[in-house]
């Protein structure tokens, strides 16, 4: 354990000197919540019943989550494939699911400060306070950064070359990052893209995460909680299955 | 011959219909530096990876200290260090830093700064790997192998794309290995590499195995006096 810490630390330390990691991943959704913020904060967003600082804090805190996922995972996977780290890895008593498991889990520390960061700025500057339970909201958070990991390790694993992995991350993260709702508004989009971001995995676990933060009746979200459950279960065992470290 | 502690029987692997490597054998004695040479793509990688295990040979064994090395993973690589052909590091990781992340994969590591001492890069302890400079990286990717306190080390193209002086300072290092006793089990298609450091080699084509014996063995059964033009005559090339 004291030597998995060991990897872990040193890699954590890798992610913090990522210009990427923190501009995408801890400058951005604070930046937007203020922009958001600043503008429009207590109006009511489009017809919906919730301000427009309420929508951000539950959307925003899924953009850590969106660019780990997305971004980070398969990155760092394929990249320590090409580099031929995880062969090194194999060729020691540890194996290169060890490194990936300290990447993963510091892709999941990247996405809680990245979620910290917001939740403060939105306390701190605009006086928000979560009217639904914040363990609640945790846990919602917990399982949309679960089940979206689960497709970053799928796409770590499918993808063989960095070529295939730039368009994946593009095709998943982009659309991910502006059509669920994680920085536009979903109150604003018309119905038509509302539909596309209600079927998007991150979508689903938004509304979850918005669900838990205005104090619904989960009962109402259960769907999402399975949706995004079934996603993690089919998701990392295809993962786990056909992931090559070579 | 003393015992044996790399043995390899009649190894054969295709890919996509074309044997690269065809019914090899070798085996390499404690304590010997064992050169395995020939052209690029003759089956040199291919062979030290059925060796270490990663990949499977279609047929044929091999075994590291009596072992197969895929199913004995854990116990085999607490004792076998490698070197990678034209491996990297990750972006940013700085030296001190890869060499703790690598002491932290076995039980009983050695000092990985004692080692940065003797190949001298202490100094570099705080510098990003990928800015060392070639022989800097080549060096530190012996340490790498050595961290593990090993009984063997498996270098694969260690001085590939080294300048001259680079070269000269990474076989310094390798002769002190071997004074120390370990067993070495390298690839190189420099002759003079091979001339300077090897008790013994083997040389292969096309996957298969041309000739096997010491440096001056090998040499004296070709018509020439050195292992360069030997080796040429051997592949079937032109010597000039």
């Amino acid at each position: 354990m004291k030597r998995f810490f060991t990897l872990y630390k040193i890699e954590q330390k890798l992610f913090f000197r990522s210009p990427d990691v923190f501009v995408f991943n801890l400058c951005m959704p604070v930046a937007v919540l203020l922009l958001i913020g600043f503008i429009a904060g207590d109006k009511t967003a489009g017809g919906s019943d919730i301000t427009y600082i309420q929508s951000a804090f539950a959307s925003l805190t899924a953009v850590g989550i969106c660019c780990s996922a997305f971004m980070s995972i398969p990155i760092v996977m394929v990249d320590y494939r090409d580099k031929k780290i995880l062969k090194h890895l194999y060729c020691s008593p540890a194996s290169p699911a060890r490194i990936l498991a300290a990447d993963t889990l510091c892709s999941g520390v990247m996405s809680a400060i990245s979620a910290v960061l917001v939740a403060a700025s939105a306390v701190i500057v605009f006086g928000y306070r979560m009217e639904g339970n914040p363990a609640i909201f945790i846990g919602a958070w917990l399982i949309t950064l679960v089940s979206m990991f689960s497709i970053g390790l799928l796409t770590a694993a499918l993808c063989r070359t960095t070529k295939s992995l730039n368009i994946a991350t593009t095709i998943l993260y982009f659309p991910m990052l502006f059509l669920s709702g994680a920085t536009i508004p979903y109150e604003l989009f018309p119905k038509g893209l509302q539909i596309v971001a209600d079927v998007m995995p991150l979508g689903i676990g938004i509304d979850l995460m918005k669900a838990a933060s205005m104090g619904q009746d989960m009962n109402g979200s259960l769907v999402n909680v399975f949706i995004l459950a079934v996603i993690a279960v089919i998701c990392s065992t295809i993962a786990v299955k056909t992931f090559r470290w070579e | 011959m003393s015992e044996s502690i790399i043995s390899v029987r009649n190894i054969s692997k295709s890919f996509g219909g074309r044997k690269v490597v065809d019914g090899l054998s070798l085996s390499v004695a404690q304590g010997e530096v064992f050169g395995l040479l020939g052209h690029n793509g003759a089956g040199k990688s291919t062979t030290i990876e059925m060796i270490l295990g990663i990949k499977k040979p279609d047929s044929g064994e091999a075994h590291i200290l009596g072992k197969d090395a895929a199913s004995a993973r854990k116990e085999i690589f607490e004792k076998v260090g490698v070197q990678l052909q034209s491996s990297a590091y990750q972006a940013a990781i700085k030296v001190g830093e890869i060499c703790e992340e690598f002491a932290s994969l076995y039980k009983d590591p050695a000092d990985y700064r004692n080692l940065l001492e003797q190949f001298g890069l202490l100094p570099l302890i705080k510098s990003p790997a990928m800015k060392l400079s070639g022989g800097e990286r080549q060096k530190l990717s012996v340490v790498l192998a050595l961290i593990g306190n090993p009984e063997i080390v498996f270098l694969d193209e260690l001085t590939t794309g080294l300048d001259v002086a680079a070269r000269r300072e990474v076989w310094k290092t390798l002769k002190e290995l071997k004074s120390k006793g370990m067993t070495v089990f390298l690839t190189t298609h420099y002759m003079e590499e091979a001339e300077n450091l090897c008790d013994r080699v083997c040389l292969i084509k096309r996957g298969r195995k041309v000739t096997e014996g010491t440096v001056s063995e090998v040499v004296a059964a070709s018509p020439y006096d050195n292992l360069e033009d030997a080796y040429l005559w051997y592949m079937g090339e032109e010597v000039m």
